[in-house]
């Protein structure tokens, strides 16, 4: 009885220490835990949904087949998003595109997510300046995007994206920056144009 | 701190003392912090996506497979004939006809354990996945922790005391009834109906929401169940219960009778 809620509110890491042991049903509970992060993350990527959710059984599929690998003494998070950009990288060479998608085709799904997600309040009061806003993530190029991503959507702390992204913590903050700076820039273009 | 340490600053965890003093003195960044900052909190404004139920679904699909998979490489021998001297696999050959009677013997008595083992692993996840899922922020994530608890035993008291934690404690009407419901397989466990009984009896002196008041009252009456009728009379007497619910009391204790 006990163990069940110990298991519930155990660790990320000695959870997937667990399913690196063998007690692979463990790794339900990391799902319940992250696969909607990682559904967002691949979302904010690719704007592609049934893409998103394919790519989410893909890494999870991925962490029982390496799941030996895992060291216990590194960040799960930042060992689950390494797996989630291969498996991202992976799916893009398949299709036979060096991007993930193109910008059109994400400004364009992201403006279909927009009109269907808020309520119609919502809508009224700020969805203008969301659907800017989305387009200005989307016109992002996929590097400053990503870092955004993890920073911000994510909320993965500084030192897990640097070993995710192999950089140093440094160079984190100084890429964060200049992707929120870019993004701003972005977002003040597209709105100088809806006025003009 | 200079101008470009601050801004790399600006975006971190937590607060820092030499950029709130540096901030104090440079008006150019006071207002880059302003800007940047808004823009950075209204990120959060943005509508979270969420994934359609086929993602759980395939997930637990492949993670039973999996298991499936591993169970059957565990139980394959790994004796291989061909690596024995040729004398060794003439004797084996000699005795296929024992072996394949003892054999099948063997195998019965090798796999029932194991599917016995599999099936208790993933009764185990079961419960798991249902604890996880009412434990969640969103109404609807608990919605189908309650949906996953008609999945486990009914004699499994870690979901069921989850269940009446939902039924006393959740905020949200919806998953209150519904774990209501879902309180029912367990009252026909020899191994629980005491506790699932006296968990219903306990839920409704602490329930003000009509509604789940009178989910409440049909089941201790379906139940019959007569360490309720104190509560029951309370409800009948209290001038500012809903009438409705003051009706439905009345009804349950003349069904008692």
């Amino acid at each position: 009885m006990e163990t069940v809620n110990t298991l519930v509110n155990a660790k990320d890491n000695t959870l997937m220490a667990e399913v690196s042991a063998g007690q692979v049903a463990r790794l339900a509970v990391l799902f319940e835990r992250y696969h909607r992060p990682l559904f967002r993350y691949f979302v904010s990527m690719n704007g592609d949904r049934e893409q998103a959710e394919d790519l989410v059984q893909e890494v999870f599929f991925r962490m029982l087949r390496y799941r030996t690998s895992y060291d216990p003494a590194q960040s799960f998070t930042a060992w689950m998003y390494q797996i989630a950009r291969n498996a991202g990288v992976d799916q893009a060479r398949k299709r036979g595109s060096a991007q993930v998608v193109d910008i059109d085709t994400y400004v364009d799904r992201r403006a279909e997510l927009v009109s269907s997600s808020p309520g119609p309040e919502e809508s009224a009061s700020r969805g203008q300046d969301l659907t800017l806003l989305r387009r200005a993530i989307g016109q992002l190029p996929e590097d400053k995007r990503e870092i955004l991503v993890l920073s911000r959507f994510q909320g993965m702390k500084h030192e897990d994206i640097a070993e995710v992204l192999g950089c140093e913590v440094g160079t984190v903050k100084v890429r964060v920056y200049r992707a929120i700076r870019a993004l701003e820039q972005i977002y003040f273009a597209l709105e100088k144009e809806k006025v003009s | 701190m200079t101008c470009e340490q601050a801004r790399l600053q600006m975006l971190s965890e937590g607060e820092s003392q030499d950029l709130t003093a540096h901030l104090a003195s440079c008006e150019t960044c006071r207002s880059e912090l302003s800007r940047i900052g808004a823009l950075w909190q209204s990120l959060d404004l943005l509508p979270l996506e969420e994934p359609s139920g086929k993602v759980r679904e395939r997930f637990y699909e492949m993670l039973g497979a999996y298991r499936q998979g591993l169970a059957a490489a565990e139980a394959r021998p790994v004796r291989r004939w061909w690596t024995m001297p040729v004398w060794q696999a003439a004797a084996a050959a000699g005795l296929v006809a024992v072996g394949l009677g003892i054999g099948y013997g063997v195998r019965d008595d090798r796999s029932r354990p194991e599917l016995v083992q599999l099936r208790e692993e993933v009764a185990s996840m079961r419960q798991l996945v249902a604890l996880s899922l009412l434990q969640q922020q969103s109404a609807n994530d608990r919605l189908r922790g309650v949906s996953w608890s008609y999945q486990v035993e009914p004699s499994d008291e870690e979901v069921l005391n989850a269940l009446v934690t939902t039924v006393n404690h959740d905020p949200n009407v919806n998953v209150r009834l519904a774990a209501v419901d879902a309180l029912r397989p367990f009252t026909g466990s020899p191994a629980t109906h005491l506790i699932a009984r006296n968990a219903v009896v306990q839920a409704l002196p602490r329930q003000t929401t009509p509604i789940v008041q009178v989910a409440l009252i049909d089941f201790l009456a379906e139940l019959k169940e007569r360490n309720a009728a104190p509560e029951l009379r309370r409800l009948v007497s209290d001038p500012d219960i809903d009438s409705g619910v003051r009706k439905r009391a009345e009804w349950a204790l003349e069904r008692m009778q």
